[in-house]
């Protein structure tokens, strides 16, 4: 039995290597460039472009300077569920952006407390409170039917959007 | 800027946001129910029933009992009827027991489909006050229309038994048709039946609309709760509710009959409910309208029930305020506080009979309690708040107030800010007081000149100028109030003597003669009688010292004032 096994895989070696006979070793490369040099930074330019805290630090100052955009705590040791989270968070940004649009004033930040989703976003007054509320109470209701889960809505406003300097 | 929503405000503009958080989540809703399709999956662990779509359409299709059976549950009147013309023309016969769920049905739902109805805040505004308005059902708007299905139906029915009658009387009773509830009565008493008790309380309720006068009204449910007792039909805590209701509409008959009636139902044992009581408060009392005596009828209720409360404090006795305040705060009392506009009274009762009767420190006590956490007091609590600080010669918290009053919105109204400028003004306190003062002095001034955008919310009187530059000089600001005094030309207002002579009392202790002979100037502007003795003032109290530092312009001006004035002085 032993032999038998030996003699085949002997076999499939001789077979592969005559089948790509010059630079057999090198493979195919199927990912996406990645451009991990390039993602979430702004580039410097005439100086006249404006920017917040979050979009003036780059991703390698996240823990030192800038804080976490989406806590929560499936990327612990044993813990499942990372990449569903990643993905509820695309959405649920994306929804916030297309729901208030034009006035979001900052990223959107999403924590996960046990079963809450609590959604802190930063807003310009740019409608009246009233209209706030109403989108406040459709969103939290909408989310949490769609992620059957409570969904909470932490919703501070300012004036303008801050301004951290000028790229 | 967000306010944050606090379970009893009455404020208008709480009530907006939250209102229109409502009607946002209803939206989401209607979504949800419209394309279920995207909300089907199913993350919870366990399952949470009511994060789901909920499930509109009917399961069975085919013409059956259950599946009439099926719709009633569902509360789908429109198809309930529908299927059961079908079965009824398909020829199978449909049970009495079915046919009687499917009557109260269109009797409860008024014939028609009961709408996906926001569900308001559970303190909801009617806008009729109680005991005004006509009916309960005054968010009904459907009344009962002469050929309806539930009229239809009972006319098929071979055998009507007492559930149908009740039920068609019952529907009739609530969308207004009191007659013909009164005529079904007597079909159900010529079919020789026996009436049950829910159809004696809808004959009840109904009595008062049938009839004109308040003797004749109070007959006709004597006469009915006779009859009932002829039919050996037991009352119970609805009949006694819907009698005190009754007897609401009679008038002064209602405040003799309601105690008797009250101590037959207790020899019965029906216990009055929470209900009960408020039927009899408003037979008693109207909510809203001051009402000296009666003090011991509220006395002996409060007495049977201890552990309840009432909405009326129209006596002036402290102690029975206490008492009530405290009965509000055992358990689910406070829902008998009514709508939010009842609240706002009785809370501004329990202020003013605070501010009247006990001394500051206790009202601060309070009103720390209460303000704006259950309560927003409206301008007229604010002034008695501040003629009771007055009265206990506490002005020195006046600052703190007026941070209250703008945070609470009543920073516009004038007479409100006239009066804390006048009681500020009026007498002289120590150096820190004073400064505070000034602070607050300089924040009104703020308000008076440019309100939100340009609009202008509050127009200056000569009064209130006048009590703002005295508090600014008795707080030794003087260049601020010397910008106040040109605001006198701009504004078209007088400045009073005292005020003119308090000014030149400042500047004489600053010893700018400048500004005393500016000062001249303006009163004679004014054409101010008291502009010769300005003069003389001005001419005794400066030294020459003094004199030397006057320009040659104001030299020039004192030259010619002093002509002017010796004139009609030499003339007197």
């Amino acid at each position: 039995m032993a032999t038998s096994l030996v003699r085949q895989t002997k076999l499939l070696s001789i077979v592969s290597s005559q089948l790509n006979p010059a630079a057999c070793f090198r493979n195919i490369h199927c990912t996406a460039a990645c451009l991990k040099n390039r993602a979430a930074r702004i580039r410097e330019g005439k100086g006249d472009k404006s920017v917040t805290y979050e979009q003036a630090y780059h991703p390698h100052h996240i823990g030192h300077r800038k804080g976490w955009l989406s806590q929560h705590t499936s990327n612990l040791q044993g813990e499942d569920g990372a990449a569903e989270r990643v993905v509820e968070d695309v959405f649920i940004r994306r929804f916030m952006y297309g729901t208030f649009h034009g006035c979001l004033a900052d990223e959107v930040v999403i924590k996960r407390r046990g079963n809450l989703l609590v959604i802190c976003a930063v807003m310009i007054q740019k409608l009246l409170p009233s209209k706030f509320y109403f989108l406040i109470g459709y969103t939290e209701e909408l989310l949490s039917h769609f992620y059957k889960c409570p969904v909470k809505i932490e919703m501070q406003t300012v004036e303008e959007k801050v301004v951290y300097k000028y790229l | 800027m967000k306010t944050f929503l606090t379970l009893t405000s009455f404020s208008p503009i709480q009530k907006l946001f939250s209102l229109s958080q409502e009607s946002g989540r209803n939206a989401a809703k209607y979504f949800i129910n419209t394309y279920p399709k995207y909300f089907q999956k199913d993350y919870a662990q366990p399952h949470i029933p009511c994060l789901m779509p909920e499930t509109l359409e009917a399961q069975i299709e085919e013409a059956s009992e259950a599946a009439l059976i099926e719709r009633i549950r569902m509360r789908k009147v429109k198809a309930a009827v529908d299927l059961y013309d079908q079965l009824l023309q398909a020829g199978t016969s449909v049970s009495l027991d079915v046919t009687n769920q499917l009557l109260d049905l269109i009797c409860f739902c008024g014939d028609h489909d009961p709408t996906q109805e926001n569900v308001p805040e559970q303190r909801n505004e009617e806008t009729a006050k109680k005991g005004r308005a006509s009916k309960a059902s005054g968010l009904l708007k459907a009344t009962w229309k002469e050929n309806n299905n539930a009229g239809r139906i009972f006319a098929l029915l071979s055998e009507p038994n007492t559930h149908s009658y009740s039920a068609l009387i019952r529907g009739m009773v609530k969308y207004g048709a009191y007659s013909k509830a009164f005529s079904t009565y007597t079909d159900l008493l010529n079919n020789r039946l026996k009436a049950d008790v829910h159809t004696f309380n809808a004959l009840i309720i109904a009595a008062p609309e049938v009839k004109e006068k308040y003797n004749e009204k109070w007959e006709l449910i004597v006469d009915l709760l006779k009859q009932m007792a002829e039919q050996k039909v037991k009352p119970n805590l609805l009949t006694l509710n819907a009698v005190l209701k009754a007897l609401r509409r009679c008038g002064t008959l209602g405040k003799s009959q309601a105690f008797p009636v009250i101590s037959e139902m207790k020899a019965l044992s029906i216990d009055p409910s929470l209900a009960s009581y408020n039927h009899l408060l408003a037979i008693f009392y109207k909510t809203g309208a001051p009402i000296q005596g009666q003090t011991d009828i509220l006395q002996e209720v409060m007495n049977e029930v201890s552990g309840k409360s009432f909405t009326c404090l129209d006596t002036k006795d402290m102690e029975q305020a206490y008492r009530v305040h405290e009965l509000l705060g055992v358990g689910e009392n406070w829902r008998l506080l009514g709508n939010d506009f009842q609240q706002s009274i009785y809370y501004a009762r329990f202020f003013s009979l605070l501010c009247m009767m006990e001394n500051i420190d206790v009202m601060l006590k309070w009103y720390r309690d209460l303000v704006p956490s259950v309560y927003y007091p409206s301008s007229n609590v604010m002034r008695d708040l501040l003629q009771a600080l007055d009265t206990d010669n506490r002005l020195d918290l006046i600052p703190q107030i007026w941070k209250d009053i703008k945070q609470l919105g009543h920073a516009n109204r004038q007479n409100l800010v006239e009066e804390l400028l006048t009681l500020m003004a009026r007498e002289k306190h120590n150096q820190e007081v004073q400064e505070s003062f000034a602070e607050c002095a300089l924040d009104i001034k703020k308000i008076y000149d440019t309100g939100d955008r340009g609009k202008v919310l509050l127009s200056w009187t000569a009064g209130s100028l006048i009590d703002l530059i005295s508090v600014l000089l008795a707080a030794h600001r003087r260049q601020d109030a010397w910008e106040m005094l040109k605001l006198f030309k701009t504004h078209n207002r007088v400045p009073s003597e005292e005020l003119l002579n308090k000014f030149l009392t400042c500047v004489k202790e600053a010893g700018e003669v400048n500004q005393a002979v500016e000062l001249v100037q303006i009163s004679a502007g004014f054409c101010l009688p008291e502009t010769p003795k300005l003069i003389q003032r001005v001419q005794q109290e400066f030294e020459l010292t003094d004199l030397r530092d006057l320009k040659p312009s104001s030299a020039h001006h004192l030259c010619s004032l002093l002509t002017a004035c010796s004139s009609p002085l030499k003339q007197h």
